[in-house]
């Protein structure tokens, strides 16, 4: 598979999902409903062109995103936290729609692996 | 020790089971982590910020704690501290959850007190290791902190020993008359522990008693020799017994208890006040000094016998040595921490030292204190860290000496025999070798209040005996005293009349009769001699100031009566005495 196309390491997925047993779907749900409220949180404060509080969701997106092996996601929030500490917000605008729509297409298939089971 | 709950060992594959700690903002991630050590086995409580997370801290003092950095409210540094401070003396391992990677955040973790960092996305094998590795240091700490607190208590447990056994040494060992005005002294206050010894008596004859022993080794072992070593001293000098006698009494009891390699070096002297001399045994010792007043010269008295302790009674030397001394005369002994004391050198003090000090010293008052700044100025060290031991002991006048011991007769007087009478009779076999004078003085002192007296009645029992004996049963005539070489023949023919002795008695007729303020002894010596012609010998013999004469004299002048009666082989003497001296 093509690394561009690659959203989910789905081998440590699976070794989530079986650690997480029952717990699995909850943590799928919780997943998404945070990290919604997370882009939120972080287009509002590139909006304010508040970096600090910028950098820390961007921070929180990139920990809980790796945790659910989001390795795109996480990467993208990476990137606009690295931005962020360095204070460089032109054309962070850019990277926040990527992570926006990554994050659709991480939470369409992480819905799907909720399917498969 | 610790205040958390012991470890189980029950939990999956029979690892311990802990309580863990998570807090973390992220519901996600600590959804995934608290799933994790759960699995482990373990007991999780969870927090969403550094407040909850303290406050669960707080409530079950949890065994490992993993807070995320950033958090909101307080965050994990703030927590980190807080945590640490609450777990006080207890080591509660802190794991940062965090996805920092910069080296100057992770360097914050550490210093508000984290041990190490779980990173994001978590991974279950390195969790279950850090887990298990910091459990494992949690229970060194654990053992080490028990293990120092049980140091502690034993060490506590030690010393308070030590202070109850010196309080018990102290009590024992005591340094006995040493406060007479005639003994100077320097004893360590830990001198016991040193194995240092100092104690000095009054005898019944009036004279003095003093001894200086110093025990090889240090510490408890050191220390025990000394109470039997004071016990026998005491108990036997107050009871009239002999330097030799009370010599051999410690040796055999120092040769019995004390383990190979350990004795006592020591010095014994018997000072006789009346008689003008001291009678002087070292075994071990440093030479022991004799200072001369009126030349100011100084003697030196080299040890001739083993240590006390060493061999056993029969081959042990109890030969001592006759110093006469006039007034002022001194006698000088130490252990050898003075004789050895090093200076930065290294150079030991030294007897040279110490005896250029007492002849350059003008006032013999001085001699002691010039000695003692003397070796201070040598080692450069000052007095209170010191473990020398220093006696000096001076001849002077009986009535010079001022003691406290006590007051007599006030306390003493209630109990013990008021009144009664005894007969004492001394057949041939124990005159040729046994001493009767302790064994009637220590029965007389049972007397209560009687006591303070102990030196007068010693004095007048053993003039009576050595009458009875001598001139009574012997049969020695006193005149062969009176020439010059007279004593040496009159003990010569006293030996060899002893050996001889095979019939014969002499015999102590007691009576004391309780009055109002004191008492009243009457004591009667009769013996087998042909006795003498009392009505016009004892004037004429008796009150020369001839050395053969003073018997008698000097017991009148301690009792109400002394009266001839029989054949002149009868004596009697009245002495009455009051409680308040």
């Amino acid at each position: 598979m093509n690394p561009q196309e690659c959203h989910i390491d789905l081998v440590a997925l699976q070794d989530l999902k079986d650690i997480m047993e029952s717990e699995f779907e909850t943590l799928i749900d919780t997943f998404i409903n945070d990290s919604n409220k997370k882009i939120e949180e972080l287009s509002l404060n590139y909006l304010n062109q508040n970096s600090e509080e910028l950098r820390k969701s961007a921070h929180s997106l990139k920990g809980s995103s790796s945790n659910v092996c989001a390795i795109k996601l996480s990467e993208l929030a990476k990137q606009i936290e690295h931005r962020a500490r360095q204070q460089e917000l032109a054309g962070i605008d850019a990277l926040i729609q990527a992570l926006d729509i990554e994050f659709q297409i991480v939470a369409q298939q992480l819905s799907d692996q909720l399917i498969k089971k | 020790m610790s205040t958390g709950a012991p470890p189980h060992l029950d939990g999956i594959d029979g690892e311990e089971v802990l309580r863990v700690l998570i807090a973390d903002d992220n519901d996600s991630d600590r959804l995934i982590l608290q799933t994790i050590v759960r699995k482990e086995g373990h007991t999780v409580f969870t927090a969403r910020d550094g407040q909850e997370a303290i406050a669960l801290f707080r409530e079950h003092s949890p065994d490992i704690v993993l807070l995320d950095a950033l958090m909101p409210n307080v965050d994990g540094f703030e927590a980190a501290r807080t945590i640490k401070q609450l777990a006080g003396d207890n080591l509660v391992p802190i794991l940062f959850l965090t996805s920092l990677r910069d080296a100057a955040s992770l360097a914050d973790c550490l210093a508000a007190g984290g041990l190490d960092f779980l990173s994001k996305p978590y991974n279950r094998i390195i969790l279950h290791a850090k887990i298990k590795a910091y459990a494992a240091m949690r229970r060194l700490h654990e053992t080490v902190q028990q293990q120092r607190d049980e140091i502690a208590l034993h060490n506590d447990r030690l010393i308070h020993e030590q202070e109850v056994a010196k309080q018990v040494f102290d009590n024992i060992a005591h340094p006995g008359c040493s406060s007479a005005s005639n003994i100077k002294y320097l004893l360590s206050p830990m001198a016991v522990f040193n194995g240092d010894l100092i104690l000095a008596a009054r005898k019944p004859s009036g004279g003095m008693c003093v001894f200086l022993g110093d025990f090889t080794g240090h510490g408890l072992p050191a220390a025990i020799g000394a109470m039997p070593v004071s016990e026998i001293f005491y108990g036997m000098t107050q009871k009239g017994f002999s330097l030799q006698d009370i010599m051999l009494e410690i040796n055999k009891k120092l040769k019995l208890i004390l383990p190979v390699g350990v004795f006592c070096c020591a010095c014994m002297i018997d000072m006789s006040f009346r008689k003008r001399s001291a009678e002087v045994w070292i075994g071990g010792l440093p030479d022991v000094l004799v200072y001369r007043a009126n030349s100011r010269q100084v003697e030196s008295l080299a040890s001739q016998h083993l240590p006390l302790g060493v061999v056993d009674n029969s081959r042990f030397n109890i030969e001592s040595r006759e110093v006469p001394m006039q007034r002022g005369d001194k006698i000088l002994l130490w252990s050898d921490g003075i004789i050895e004391a090093l200076n930065a050198q290294g150079e030991m003090f030294g007897e040279e030292r110490i005896i250029d000090v007492i002849t350059q010293t003008e006032n013999s008052e001085r001699i002691f204190s010039n000695i003692e700044r003397a070796v201070e100025q040598h080692t450069g060290r000052l007095e209170q860290d010191d473990d020398y031991t220093m006696l000096e002991i001076t001849m002077v006048r009986e009535d010079e000496i001022a003691v406290q011991e006590g007051k007599p007769g006030v306390s003493s007087i209630v109990g013990g025999p008021r009144d009664w009478s005894l007969v004492y009779e001394l057949r041939a076999l124990s005159l040729k070798e046994f001493n009767p004078l302790p064994v009637i003085t220590h029965m007389l002192m049972e007397v209560p209040g009687l006591r303070p007296y102990s030196g007068k009645l010693y004095t007048i029992l053993s003039e009576l005996y050595s009458n009875a004996l001598e001139h009574g049963v012997l049969g020695l005539g006193s005149e062969v005293k009176a020439s010059a070489d007279g004593f040496a023949r009159y003990y010569e023919q006293r030996t060899a009349k002893l050996e001889q002795l095979s019939s014969g008695f002499v015999r102590f007729h007691f009576d004391h009769r309780p009055r109002a303020d004191g008492g009243s002894l009457k004591i009667m010596v009769e013996d087998t001699g042909p006795g003498f012609d009392y009505q016009s010998k004892q004037l004429a013999e008796h009150q020369t100031e001839t050395y053969s004469g003073r018997g008698i004299p000097l017991i009148k002048s301690m009792c109400q009566s002394v009266r001839y009666t029989g054949e002149g082989n009868q004596v009697e003497v009245i002495f009455n005495w009051h409680a308040d001296i």
